[in-house]
């Protein structure tokens, strides 16, 4: 059995696999609101949003190499730049469910895309999400295009490619910079609020996009030649290694400035990430899985094209980790001391652990995101290469 | 004041509340039968014209002031209808001439949460919303302890960070102070709940009290009827809200308003007439004859988190 046919089955059993598990928890969603969840008001952003961002930063990630492809001309990619669409927009597509599902009224979201608040860093991610999404089906429509055509006409969509490539890498740091934005202007939260935010989340998503796009690479590799499938995965783990170190360094100037002080700021939110109760999320699910097995296999002398992919599926998955101790830690602190004992409810705490049901949905998203995969690279002819795609 | 006097004050509230509430249903049936002729161009234009009326943000002038006769005034009265002269007076003005401000005098507050109840029964505040908690607190170490209890309403920032962060434009700040909450054009993204640096902010859920309950009616007062309460209709920013799934403000973020429409009547917000020990002040800060005034002006009066810069319009005095 061919690599590609054994991801297949494995992807499918997964998307199956979640999707059952998940569908409780979507219909639940739908039946009762936000009633199960474990956010509340004092806490009230929770797994959904992390999930968004953690899918938006993939996105962007993969887009990234999209730009490598066309407006770059990097010989090393020139065969994936379809796929890596494709992958964009599936992660895209997962990342607007999540964040749906987490509005109190979703549908009234639309009329974001007519009528922003421009003010608002969220009323801008309307905007530049509609552009991304319109930009990534326009891309890809001409990059298949592409394939299917010959001469003069083939040149002229190789301009509009690099026209879209060049326009995408402001709209791709603005997005996701915006998200950043997002948290980063929130003068409540001296956890989130500050520059470095945005710059750290445009990092995360260029590492974790790049290093998800290894990993569906190595499983669905194009059509080429064993010399050029190595030459893409080497450079796809250097890329992913040197956005890992990068990564780790503004990660180290974040604890460091956070943590130099215990007694006020965001001291004691860092002391409660680093040995507080899900200590677990940030030493085992980030440090060792997300960076340090990925380092050793990214730095292994052998180069073998499994260990990048599996680095990279380590990071990339990882990653939501990453997403959650931005997101949650944030709000731990009360505004006003005493506020959670004025007035007693299950959602006014400063407590949250996702409940089954978020967990649930979760599940169902991610296999939504595999499946518009699948079922993109079923119907699309995202092999299809006219010999030579650059 | 005489009893006479207090009955006389009432029945000008009450007829004023009966009027005000019949013209209110008259409009709203209308606008009902209206509204479905011409659904389809309302809609479409609703979200234009919800940011005209906020341009406008004289929610006042779909309810005209109707002065009511208050006794006059005496040497020792109770600083209630001082209170109420001052918002009487407040009224008359413009809108944007007339700023809410709120003092609470925290050595007269004995936290019995009288003022988060009745908030909650006069806005039908369902579980998990709350307006106007108050924050109990033990300081000091044995044996010098103390004990502080604080009230906190929204503060009606004059430079609130809940505003510029909301990206469906559903919340803004009007010209007479209050920072005001459109449920219809709220998308429930809780953002403003972040933003907030008091957490005077709650998000409405959409749980009620009888969840869970047994229904038996046969044996017990039986689901629906205990369940009254959650039906009920609350009447803030002037508009009547009844509680059915999934419409608003189901789904919404939710807060202190200093008791609008109550405030729009001529009278003070539920925090202030309940407050057992008169700890809770409410007037027109712009009126430098005013109650809250004086108050705003001693030199123990004190905002929270004056550092940061939102200017709120909540005093505290101690």
């Amino acid at each position: 059995m061919t690599r590609e046919k054994m991801g297949n089955i494995l992807v499918w059993i997964l998307i199956i696999g979640f999707g059952a598990w998940g569908l409780p928890g979507m219909l639940d969603r739908f039946a009762n609101g936000h009633v199960d969840t474990a956010y509340g008001s004092y806490i009230p952003w929770g797994l959904w949003i992390s999930a968004y961002i953690w899918l938006i930063g993939l996105s962007a990630g993969a887009l990234m190499i999209s730009v490598m492809t066309y407006v770059f001309n990097i010989e090393a990619v020139k065969k994936v730049g379809k796929m890596a669409f494709l992958v964009a927009i599936a992660t895209l597509v997962g990342a607007m469910i999540s964040v749906g599902l987490d509005l109190g009224h979703p549908l009234r979201a639309f009329s974001l895309i007519l009528n922003p608040n421009l003010h608002s860093m969220m009323g801008w991610m309307a905007v530049l999400y509609s552009a991304y999404f319109v930009t990534l089906c326009v891309e890809l429509y001409f990059a298949i295009k592409k394939e299917q055509t010959r001469g003069e006409k083939q040149k002229s969509i190789k301009r509009i490619l690099v026209v879209l490539g060049i326009w995408s890498i402001p709209l791709a740091f603005a997005f996701h910079g915006g998200v950043g934005g997002v948290f980063a202007n929130v003068i409540a939260k001296p956890y989130w609020h500050g520059p470095m935010l945005p710059v750290v989340f445009l990092a995360g998503a260029f590492l974790s996009g790049g290093a998800l796009f290894a990993t569906v690479a190595y499983i669905w590799r194009p059509n080429q030649s064993k010399e050029e499938f190595l030459k893409m995965m080497i450079f796809l783990g250097k890329t992913t290694l040197a956005l890992l170190i990068l990564d780790e360094i503004l990660e180290l100037a974040e604890v460091y400035v956070g943590t130099f002080y215990s007694a006020y700021g965001e001291g004691h939110i860092w002391q409660e990430i680093l040995f507080g109760q899900y200590w677990y999320t940030f030493w085992i699910v980030h440090l060792l899985i997300g960076v340090l097995i990925p380092l050793f296999l990214l730095t292994a002398k052998s180069k073998s094209p499994g260990a990048i992919a599996l680095a990279g599926l380590l990071i990339a998955g990882s990653f939501l980790a990453v997403r959650l101790n931005i997101v949650t830690p944030g709000m731990l602190d009360p505004e006003l001391n005493g506020i959670a004992s004025a007035w007693v409810h299950s959602k006014l705490t400063f407590i949250y652990f996702p409940s089954v049901m978020e967990w649930q949905v979760l599940l169902f998203i991610v296999a939504v995101v595999m499946a518009v995969f699948m079922i993109g690279k079923k119907v699309l002819p995202i092999y299809q290469t006219a010999g030579e795609e650059l | 004041m005489s009893k006479e006097e207090l009955s006389r004050v009432s029945e000008n509230l009450t007829l004023e509340t009966d009027e005000s509430r019949r013209e209110f249903l008259d409009k709203f049936t209308k606008g009902v039968f209206g509204g479905l002729v011409v659904g389809g161009v309302v809609s479409v234009l609703a979200p234009v014209q919800a940011k005209a009326q906020k341009e406008g943000s004289n929610l006042n002038e779909s309810t005209p002031f109707k002065p009511f006769v208050l006794p006059p005034e005496q040497p020792g009265e109770d600083a209630i209808l001082r209170m109420m002269r001052d918002i009487q007076r407040a009224l008359k003005k413009p809108i944007e001439q007339r700023h809410w401000n709120m003092v609470i005098d925290l050595r007269k507050c004995v936290g019995c949460d009288a003022c988060s109840v009745s908030c909650a029964a006069e806005n039908k505040l369902p579980p998990g919303v709350i307006y106007r908690p108050v924050i109990q607190q033990e300081i000091g170490s044995y044996p010098n302890v103390g004990h502080i209890t604080l009230p906190r309403p929204c503060m009606q920032c004059d430079e609130p960070p809940c505003v510029p962060v909301c990206p469906a434009e559903a919340t803004w700040k009007r010209p007479d102070g209050i920072v005001a909450v459109d449920y219809d054009q709220c998308i429930g993204c809780r953002y403003c709940l972040n933003a907030c640096p008091y957490n005077a902010r709650t998000f409405d859920f959409g749980m009620e009290y009888i969840d869970d309950t047994a229904d038996a009616p046969q044996v017990f007062l039986g689901k629906e009827k205990a369940g009254k309460y959650e039906t009920e209709a609350s009447y803030e920013y002037a508009k009547e809200w009844k509680r059915k799934e999934d419409a608003s403000p189901i789904g919404n973020a939710r807060k202190c308003h200093f008791c609008v429409p109550r405030i729009e009547k001529g009278m003070l917000p539920e925090c202030v007439v309940t407050c057992i020990g008169r700890a809770t002040y409410f007037g027109d800060g712009n009126d430098p004859d005013s109650l809250v005034s004086e108050l705003i002006a001693l030199p123990n009066a004190f905002r929270l988190k004056e550092e940061i810069g939102t200017r709120p319009s909540v005093y505290y005095i101690k």
